[in-house]
């Protein structure tokens, strides 16, 4: 909807997932710029270093990765410390906590 | 069935899921090239592992292994479910057995009744007290009502020497078409902190880190159980743990968790700190599950009723593991999943996965 008008393709994430064709890597790369790229970047150059990102992180892929775990992965401690004791991400995430009578009159 | 019409996968990714999915859908596939470029290449022991107890709760399933153990057929049996004991290796912790088992039990001829013996959680996979308070819940959600997981004995790594009993007493024909559209506003959070042949004040510290953590940042209620072992139940290794969960008042019982365990050089109050830091950043990313719960109810979704199930998701919740499993669904059942903008109003970060049940019924309900 952001996008109408515009003449660059768009990526959709339907069709993205089921294109074998395309590493799973490079479906959410592609993905998630289409989204960043909203004032018409020249997108030839946004795939070229996609690509690019691409085969690097397969290089990186060592041999005996463990392509089956449960485990989530995180951003480094001390980026998730710095993030959380900024009061925009923390005041959107209290949207999401109940909140009893008590707190709200005590916030008043 | 003809041998051009096996399902053929490569790698060692996902290959729990992928055996579970052709044990669902009852067709037989083929993966190949596992590790076959690896200085040791072939299965490990806990996949060989994991096929043995595949092997024993379904019947009339054929497992083929090449020499190098690169290639694997499966063909699959019915799910019969059973008493069994399984030990696990000291590779993996039960959690790696008992979380893909949970795709099957409901389904089963019998009930599951299986003690799994071994290591009960580690830094890589999922743990026992987030499979019970995690996974259960999004079961309970699909029409699983009687499922229960009991620690018998705590085991850490390296050595293990716990118990673990999943006995799963409801067996449904299929799980319940879902519609989960609404994220539920968290009361309090909840937790548990072990520890297993160390010095119980160990637990303390854990929770006080996490009060500190928790109270300074998001200011709601912190309610974490203690829980020492010692003795005969604690396991061969000393170790400690934490596993953080969400509470609920309204709406379904959908919970959020996250876990960690001490490994050397790591104190409690690390683990603490690191853990509700996670547990944060879990919550911003999370439509109406975790990411880590995804498998479980995608799987579900999937083979539902001939309906359409709903499931709000993150937009970052996509990530390229999921596509990776979504395909996979897509080889076994031939079914996609579309992926809708929310229908309100300014949630630009979330989606409703939708999917359309393939009408699985479980094999051995069929004659009854």
């Amino acid at each position: 909807s952001k996008l109408t008008g515009s003449v660059q393709r768009k990526w959709d994430i339907n069709k993205l997932i089921y294109l074998n064709n395309i590493d799973p890597a490079d479906v959410i790369a592609r993905w998630k710029s289409e989204e960043a790229e909203l004032d018409n970047e020249d997108s030839s150059e946004a795939d070229i270093e996609q690509e690019e990102a691409f085969f690097q992180k397969k290089d990186v892929q060592g041999s005996s990765e463990d392509l089956d775990t449960s485990q989530l992965e995180f951003a480094p401690l001390d980026e998730l410390k710095s993030k959380w004791v900024k009061p925009d991400p923390l005041d959107t995430l209290k949207k999401r906590f109940f909140k009893s009578p008590k707190q709200k009159i005590s916030e008043k | 069935m003809a041998k051009g019409q096996i399902i053929t996968f490569q790698d060692h990714e996902n290959f729990r899921l992928r055996l579970i999915l052709s044990t669902l859908a009852g067709k037989p596939i083929k993966i190949e090239k596992i590790r076959s470029h690896e200085l040791n290449p072939g299965l490990k022991d806990y996949e060989v592992s994991f096929l043995r107890l595949l092997e024993k709760v379904t019947n009339g399933s054929v497992i083929e292994i090449s020499y190098t153990g690169t290639t694997v057929i499966y063909r699959p049996g019915i799910i019969i479910g059973g008493v069994l004991t399984h030990d696990c290796p000291v590779s993996k912790p039960v959690g790696y057995f008992i979380e893909y088992m949970l795709f099957l039990a409901p389904f089963s001829k019998e009930k599951f009744s299986i003690v799994f013996k071994g290591i009960t959680s580690s830094k890589e996979d999922v743990g026992v007290d987030l499979l019970k308070w995690g996974f259960l819940p999004v079961m309970e959600n699909f029409g699983v009502r009687e499922c229960s997981i009991h620690t018998l004995k705590r085991g850490s790594p390296p050595l293990g020497g716990g118990e673990v009993h999943l006995l799963c007493n409801s067996l449904i024909a299929q799980p319940i078409t879902i519609h989960a559209l609404e994220i539920n506003k968290i009361s309090s959070i909840r937790g548990i902190a072990y520890c297993t042949r160390v010095s119980p004040s160990i637990v303390n510290r854990i929770v006080s880190s996490v009060r500190d953590v928790l109270r300074n940042t998001i200011g709601c209620e912190v309610n974490i159980t203690t829980d020492v072992w010692r003795g005969e139940t604690s396991g061969k290794s000393p170790g400690f743990g934490l596993t953080l969960f969400s509470e609920s008042k309204k709406g379904k019982n959908w919970r959020y968790c996250i876990e960690d365990i001490g490994l050397a050089r790591e104190t409690p109050e690390d683990i603490g700190e690191a853990t509700s830091y996670k547990f944060l950043e879990l919550l911003e990313n999370s439509g109406v599950i975790g990411r880590n719960q995804l498998p479980l109810a995608l799987t579900y979704m999937t083979i539902g009723k001939e309906d359409i199930g709903r499931l709000k998701v993150h937009k970052s919740q996509i990530d390229a593991k999921l596509v990776t499993m979504l395909r996979d669904i897509k080889s076994v059942f031939n079914t996609q999943f579309l992926f809708k903008p929310s229908p309100e109003e300014a949630e630009e970060d979330y989606l409703v996965a939708t999917v359309k049940g393939v009408g699985f019924t479980n094999t051995s309900k069929k004659v009854a």
